[in-house]
This record gives structure tokens, sequence and C-alpha cells, in this order.
């Protein structure tokens, strides 16, 4: 059975924690802001957009993202998959070329340039797991 | 573009014996024996000493404080042995007390088994007619296996694999040591003595850390391997119902970077190594859980899993995310093979290779086995019977990718 999200705000909720996971951890912020890779994810079922870049100079933390694309910035990879894949991706249950293959992600842009993040991301998969036990672990997978 | 080579320093100014003696802090006299004995293989030229010399001097004059005689420092000296004899010391000792007949006495093991033993863990030939305490243990824990019930055939080959890898481990050790720390050293021109204290102590701290290390690796690998087991058991989509002892059922994978040669030639080894060892980590990083590099064979890499369809959609998603000059070729087969001594071997393997030989450049080439065995989402372009090199009969070829949106 598919994941749920109680609302779409609920979805949000759990996209912000990953990134905040990322965005904190002092191994994976400070490699993810030297990778330099401006992304745009598209959640396609809730209708969402989530753009995110390394922080700028003076900006606090490793990353800034937004939840729109109303960004004065150009994403350098685009990525398009449902809410639900976006969460078993974080927890590290989606395996990235099997996903695009099977098209339960659909890439645009410099899609090269992800697969250097990939080795980066892989410690918030338990992470993330740990922090969505504590507070939706309806989500965890 | 070719790296620099590194900064090697100018040769300092040759010094006469006298000076050398009184660095060494022997005397003159006794440093001309030790010319005449033959204990150098770099000396003085016409009475002048190149500093390398009063370095490997001054490792004689330590060893002969330690008590060692002229001889046992000309072999070692003569054998490349001095530069690492240090690290002798710090490893436990493993002169042999024990005869071949004393061993199968103690272990219940027969002395000929003993033998294929050590000659299947890679151990010299003869080496298991002295034995040390070390051995012993080791033969004791082979004997307790075998009488708890696991097939001697399944524990040679087990004991092959051990050979094997814990020797490359040792082997990479060793070289790595002496690439990464003795060689920097012997550059810096640093006195022998200080460079022989260095990497004592340098040793002295990753020698330890070694076998925990393994032992860590070790149980996390099994763990996984374990749960792969299991559920390989339970959902293969190729079963293994069917077949021989020792066969398996499964999907193999090649995957090489296509114009690696001339990459090699462009831009020279080191940085040729950089792009293999990228591509290697990025086959490694991105791998579906049931599927595993068995090897790396310079730039090629061979990759083993129970489901052919997801090893499949691996190499058509890996191929989307590949980029550089260099692309890799893939060819993915599945077929019985023969598991022994922790590879895989057999007709199905050499086709598999062989189908990766004809891919070309960000390409995966795949066979009717996989074909049948892979969803739809697939692409299968055909390309044909192809007669593949070693093959009598011929092969049907397919190209896969992703479909056109």
């Amino acid at each position: 059975m598919g994941l749920e999200f109680e609302s779409d705000k609920q979805f949000r909720d759990a996209m912000d924690l990953v990134f905040r996971l990322m965005d904190e951890d002092p191994d994976m912020g400070p490699k993810l802001r030297d990778a330099d890779v401006p992304q745009r994810f598209e959640f396609e079922d809730v209708d969402m957009v989530l753009n995110v870049r390394s922080s700028r100079q003076g900006e606090p933390g490793n990353l800034h993202w937004e939840w729109t694309d109303d960004v004065d910035w150009e994403p350098k990879v685009k990525m398009k998959m449902s809410a639900e894949t976006a969460v078993r991706y974080f927890q590290g249950k989606e395996n990235i070329p099997i996903a695009i293959a099977r098209r339960r992600i659909k890439t645009g842009g410099d899609v090269k340039a992800s697969l250097a993040l990939i080795p980066i991301t892989k410690p918030v998969y338990a992470i993330y797991r740990d922090a969505l036990e504590e507070r939706y672990p309806h989500l965890v997978v | 573009m070719r790296p620099e080579p590194p900064d090697i320093p100018a040769p300092a100014e040759p010094i006469s014996t006298v000076e050398a003696a009184r660095r060494v802090g022997v005397a003159p006299s006794t440093l001309r024996r030790w010319v005449e004995q033959d204990l150098f293989t770099d000396g003085p030229v016409d009475g002048q000493w190149p500093p390398t010399a009063i370095a490997h001097a001054r490792i004689v004059a330590r060893l002969r404080d330690r008590g060692h005689s002229l001889q046992e420092i000309r072999t070692a000296t003569h054998e490349g042995r001095l530069a690492f004899g240090y690290v002798e010391e710090l490893l436990p000792d493993t002169t042999g007390v024990y005869t071949l007949r004393e061993a199968a006495r103690r272990t219940g093991l027969a002395p000929k088994l003993i033998e294929r033993i050590f000659a299947a863990v890679g151990f010299p030939t003869g080496s298991a007619d002295s034995l040390s305490e070390f051995d012993m243990e080791m033969l004791e824990h082979i004997s307790a296996v075998l009488g708890a019930g696991f097939p001697l055939m399944a524990l040679m080959q087990l004991i092959r694999v051990y050979g094997q890898s814990v020797a490359q481990v040792a082997d990479a050790e060793v070289r790595l040591f002496h690439l990464y720390v003795h060689e920097p050293l012997l550059r810096e021109g640093v006195p022998g003595i200080e460079m022989a204290e260095q990497m004592n102590d340098l040793t002295a701290r990753l020698l330890p850390l070694a076998s925990p290390v393994m032992d860590h690796v070790h149980r996390r690998f099994l763990h996984h391997f374990v749960e792969q087991d299991i559920v390989g058991h339970m959902e293969s989509d190729l079963g293994t119902a069917g077949a021989e002892l020792g066969r398996l059922r499964v999907a193999i994978g090649f995957a090489d970077l296509a114009g690696y040669t001339q990459l090699t030639e462009q831009q020279g080894d080191l940085e040729a190594a950089g792009v293999v060892e990228r591509f290697v980590a990025n086959v490694a990083d991105t791998l579906p859980e049931d599927a595993r590099i068995v090897k790396t064979i310079g730039d090629e890499v061979m990759v083993v899993s129970t489901d052919p369809a997801a090893l499949t959609d691996w190499a058509v998603g890996f191929q989307t995310l590949v980029s550089g000059t260099t692309l890799p070729r893939i060819g993915v087969h599945a077929g019985e093979v023969v598991y022994r001594d922790g590879d895989y071997y057999g007709r199905e393997v050499n086709l598999a290779s062989r189908v990766a030989a004809r891919a070309g450049a960000g390409e995966v080439l795949v066979t009717r086995a996989i074909v049948e065995a892979s969803g739809r989402h697939l692409a299968f372009e055909y390309i044909g019977e192809v007669k593949l090199k070693g093959f009598d009969e011929v092969t049907e070829l397919f190209l896969a990718g992703l479909p056109e949106e």
C-alpha cells in the first residue's frame, strides 16, 4: 500500500524536514553547498514545486530552498516525481537509475550533475527515517 | 594534459668517508669494511658518499647495535627487505614450532588436508612442514567448522577466497604504505633513522586498526548478503530450482569505459586511473540492492544480480546519469552460471562479456533472456543475430533504452 499524506502541508513539512536535515548536517551541508547544483523538484500529484540551491555569501546555512518557481536562479537539474517517490527516495528506498528507467522520476536539465549528489546525500537516509519515525511514523517505508 | 611530475629535491653534494662515518657514528674503517662486505646496493663512488648511502649506513649501524650479523644485513639489503624490516618487529612471531604430523594429531585433520588448506590459502609450498601457534589456531577453527558439518568442497572454496582477499588487502597495505609514506620520505631526503622511526610509529598505529576494521566490514557485508540471500530465495525472478549444485541463475552485467585506452594515451595513467575510480564509484553508489560488483579489471566492472529486470533498468538509468568523453558501454545477459571461489564462471558469463564488448559508448546491449525478463517500460531495439567472438551459435542482440515520450 502506498504512503498516505494527511494533507499537502504534511508532505511539504516532510520535505522541509529532509532539506533541513541535509542543510544542518556538518558533513552533508558543506558538501552540498560546495557541489553547487541548483535543483528543481516538481511533485506532480500534489502540484508543488521546490527549488533548492547553495546558500549565497552572507546567507545562513548551507542550502536555501523555496516552494515556488518564482526564484532568481536557474535550476541545473530538474526532477519530476510523485510526493510518495520523493519521501521514499530520501529514505533510501528509491534507486535513482531504476526510478528513471521505470519513469517514477522524470529528469531534465543537466541530469548528469545529480550523479555527484548521490553519495553526498546517502547519509541522510537513516537520519531522515529516524526523524520521520518521531514525527510522521506512517511515512516511514 | 599529463599531470606535473612531483617535485624531487636536487641531489645533495657527496660526502667523504670520514664525514660520512662521523654522521653515522662509527669509525671510517667500519664504513669501509661494510662496503667491502657488500652491505650497500647504492654505496659510495670514488670515496664519495651520497646521502642515501649514509641513511642506509645508519640503519646498518642500528641493526648491528641490535645484534644482527653482517650476513643477515647483506641478505636483507639485497632482498630489498631492509626498508620494511621494521614492520616485522611489529608482527606476531610466526616461527614454526609444530611439525605437520603434530598439527594433524592436534587438529584431527589429515596431513594431506592440511597441505591442501595451506595451498588453498596461498601460503608458499612447504610452509605446512613447520607450523606456528597461529597456524594451529587457524587449523583448529577449520577442523571445528568441518566437524559441524560444513561441506569440505564449500569450505575449500571459502578458504581460497579468504586467502585471495586477505592477500590483496595485505599487498595493498604494503604497496600504499610504500607509495604514499616511504617514497615521499625518500624524496624529501629524510635521514634513514628518522624515516625508519616515522614509519615505525605510523605502522604501529595502523596495524592495530586493520583487524577491527576488517572484522567490522566483514560483519556488515555478512549482514547485507544474508538478507539478500533470504530475499533472493523468496523473490528471485530466475529461481534456482532445477539448477545443479554449485550453479546459480543470475543476471550478469559488464560495463567498461569506451575510449579508455585513448584517454590513457591523451591524459596519462594517473588521470585515466582517476576516471576509472570515479566510474567504479558511480556504479557502486547506484547499483540496486540485489546487485553487487563481483570484480573490476582495469576499467571493466562485472556486476551480478538475482533480478535481471532491475539490473537492466539500472543499466539504462545509469547511462542517462553519466557524462564525459569516456561513456560506459554496458552488456547484460542472464543464465545459469557456476559459482566457485567467490566468482562466477561459465558460458553465460563469457557471453555477457562479449555482449558488452559489442556495445557502443553510452549503449546498453542485452540478449533475449533479458528482454523476456524485463518490463514494458523499456524499449528494446532489435539489432539482429550476431556471431560473437568465441561462440559457434549466433546470439540475438537488442539495444535497451527509454521509450520516446
